[in-house]
């Protein structure tokens, strides 16, 4: 098999096949804005394959730093590695806010359909079932950055009709003072710019109608089907677009991972085969 | 016993947030000016203990400015003062923590008479890929303690704001968030571009505890790595008592200024602790023990699943209340174990 060769089934896990799409959502030349875990690692396989000049800034205050080893958190003085500047999170989200970054890497606890994400709490705010971490930079990153991808867990509890609180709003959110759903777009005007422009689940991949702000089903993982999908959602996603399975993963990239950036399996675990 | 512990956010829920009148977590942006006018500024000898400067710092229904960031360059050997003094009706403000944050919480489910946390104004409290903060979850989901939630920017620039003397900061987030509902920011009309912008209050806590890289004696700090926001917490609070890694000569200050991050006045009390981060992570000087932050996870999280606390009970008599000093704590860590974690580092470049 060549290094080129998409792997075959067996050869890679769920998570190796979406660290490689997450990877593929990079750009060269772009300054992305990383959180710590799967969204570090596939940044780096990004940097070392089709996107070496993107440049990462870890809130904590690192300006494209260039870690040989994976940092185990954005805060770990291993981000600093080969930076061009380092400082604080005035400065490094300030560089955001003025316009800088073209991509977040996110995670979440909810969905809906309009891309707004839950980090904060599950149930009632005051009286929560159950507390989360918080917000975090994730807001601020998804209200700074051009285009913002989360990458979740996919069970139909989580790509909810409602999140129980809007911690980063997506496309369509609510209008101050009178409440009623508004396009993000016209809230903000035109000095804001950015949302989410992809979801990374552990089923598929989803993006985001253009006009209505509405997510819609772009690629099913091998195993799924479209159809199966839909009935993981507690919404109506849109099927009507779906443009095939998402693409396996190369030797090449697993190597990468694997032996490059995560060969401790700090972050993802290597097939095991007996 | 933790029903003992004062929290109104029961109370709390049954109103609307935004109806209750604003009022600062802490000292006024105007209170605090007064003090920071009224003390000393010339440049004196601030070196002393940890015992010392949290017996006169500290004080019952405080705001506790915590700096560092998660488990990075984080106040622990201040946190483990604190909690030997014993401190209640705590509110804390701060970004992003763990460690530090989460042995004030294993303190008051270990004796909430003589720890007790009242309120926390943040934006994330949590272990990073470790895991969620089992205490947290616990005192947060009981409705034990209060919270007022913003972003990671937006606690950084409400201590920038005080840092700079002002009350509010505008700020392009928040917007469209449940936050916008909950927290004390309030979306306003800009006075020049008349479109929405979100505004936060300043935070001046009444003491601020940051561990620097490198400080004379005066508290002219360096900080390397990541700052943080320990620049601003240091700035935006009326008092700040800061660890440093090692004391350096003034004439070392003096001959790369631009290296001060925190200036002599913003620090009232200066304490040489090397490891003052340990089990956290300090640049240029020691990486993170995985394996003790790991450990102290592990009992709040029995605690938080099961309702033991005795595991709790043990690590704060080991390593907390059976300790005098900080050092005492290290010395149980062992020395091989701070070589192991000062090599892991792998000599990150400070000038010091």
């Amino acid at each position: 098999m060549s290094e080129k060769d998409f792997a075959k089934a067996g050869d890679f896990t769920l998570a190796d096949l979406m660290t490689v799409a997450a990877a593929r959502e990079v750009n060269d030349h772009e300054v992305v804005f990383a959180g710590t875990g799967m969204p570090m690692v596939a940044i780096m396989l990004a940097q070392k394959t089709h996107a070496p000049n993107l440049k990462l800034i870890f809130e904590a205050g690192t300006f494209d730093g260039r870690p040989d080893v994976l940092p185990t958190s954005v805060g770990d003085p291993r981000c600093e590695d080969g930076a061009s500047r380092a400082s604080g999170l005035v400065e490094a989200f300030s560089i955001a806010q003025r316009g800088y970054v073209d991509l977040g890497f996110l995670g979440g606890a909810e969905v809906d359909e309009y891309g707004n994400v839950n980090t904060t709490v599950i149930g009632d705010y005051l009286n929560p079932d159950l507390r989360l971490t918080g917000s975090g930079g994730n807001p601020d990153i998804n209200s700074f950055a051009k285009r913002t991808v989360f990458i979740m867990v996919h069970e139909p509890r989580r790509f909810t009709k409602n999140v129980s609180y809007i911690t980063s709003p997506g496309w369509r959110v609510k209008k101050w003072p009178s409440g009623e759903f508004i396009s993000r777009k016209e809230l903000y005007g035109g000095a804001y710019r950015g949302g989410p422009s992809a979801v990374i689940s552990t089923a598929g991949v989803f993006r985001f109608n253009e006009d209505t702000g509405r997510m819609y089903l772009d690629t099913y993982h091998p195993g799924k089907t479209p159809e199966e999908i839909k009935g993981m959602c507690q919404f109506d996603l849109d099927i009507s677009r779906v443009s095939g399975e998402t693409p396996l993963p190369t030797y090449d990239q697993l190597r990468i991972i694997h032996e490059v950036l995560d060969p401790e399996e700090i972050f993802l675990p290597k097939v095991k085969k007996a | 016993m933790l029903n003992t512990v004062s929290s109104k956010i029961k109370e709390v829920s049954k109103l609307k947030y935004k109806e209750k009148p604003f009022e600062y977590w802490g000292p006024t942006p105007d209170e605090s000016r007064k003090i920071v006018v009224n003390k000393s500024h010339g440049l004196r000898d601030k070196r002393t203990t940890l015992k010392e400067a949290v017996a006169k710092y500290v004080k019952n229904g405080m705001n506790l400015g915590i700096g560092g960031f998660v488990n990075t360059r984080v106040p622990v050997a201040a946190v483990h003062e604190i909690i030997r003094k014993g401190v209640t009706d705590l509110t804390i403000s701060m970004q992003s923590n763990s460690i530090c944050t989460e042995l004030l919480a294993g303190a008051m489910i270990v004796d909430p008479d003589r720890v007790s946390i009242k309120r926390v104004e943040m934006a994330w409290w949590g272990y990073e890929i470790i895991g969620i903060a089992p205490l947290f979850r616990y005192l947060t989901t009981n409705g034990i303690i209060e919270v007022d939630d913003y972003t990671n920017y937006g606690m950084s620039v409400r201590f920038k704001a005080a840092a700079m003397g002002i009350p509010f900061i505008p700020i392009r987030d928040h917007g469209g968030s449940d936050m916008e509902l909950v927290n004390r920011g309030k979306m306003i009309e800009c006075p020049f571009t008349k479109k929405n912008i979100y505004v936060v209050p300043a935070c001046h806590p009444d003491l601020g505890i940051v561990n620097a890289t490198a400080s004379d004696m005066y508290g002219n700090a360096r900080l390397f790595g990541a700052l943080c926001t320990c620049p601003e917490i240091a700035m935006a609070s009326n008092h700040t008592l800061l660890t440093t890694e090692q004391i350096i000569p003034t004439d070392s200050i003096r001959k790369y200024p631009n290296l001060t991050e925190i200036p002599y006045p913003a620090v009232d009390a200066v304490v040489e602790q090397p490891f003052a981060s340990y089990p956290g992570a300090c640049y240029g000087h020691y990486w993170f023990d995985m394996e003790h932050i790991k450990y102290f996870r592990s009992l709040g999280d029995e605690f938080r699943k099961t309702g033991n606390k005795e595991p709790l009970e043990k690590y704060y008599q080991e390593y907390v209340f059976g300790c005098e000093t900080f050092d005492d704590y290290l010395d149980k860590i062992g020395y091989k174990t701070l070589k192991h974690l000062r090599k892991m580092d792998e000599g990150q470049p400070i000038i010091i």
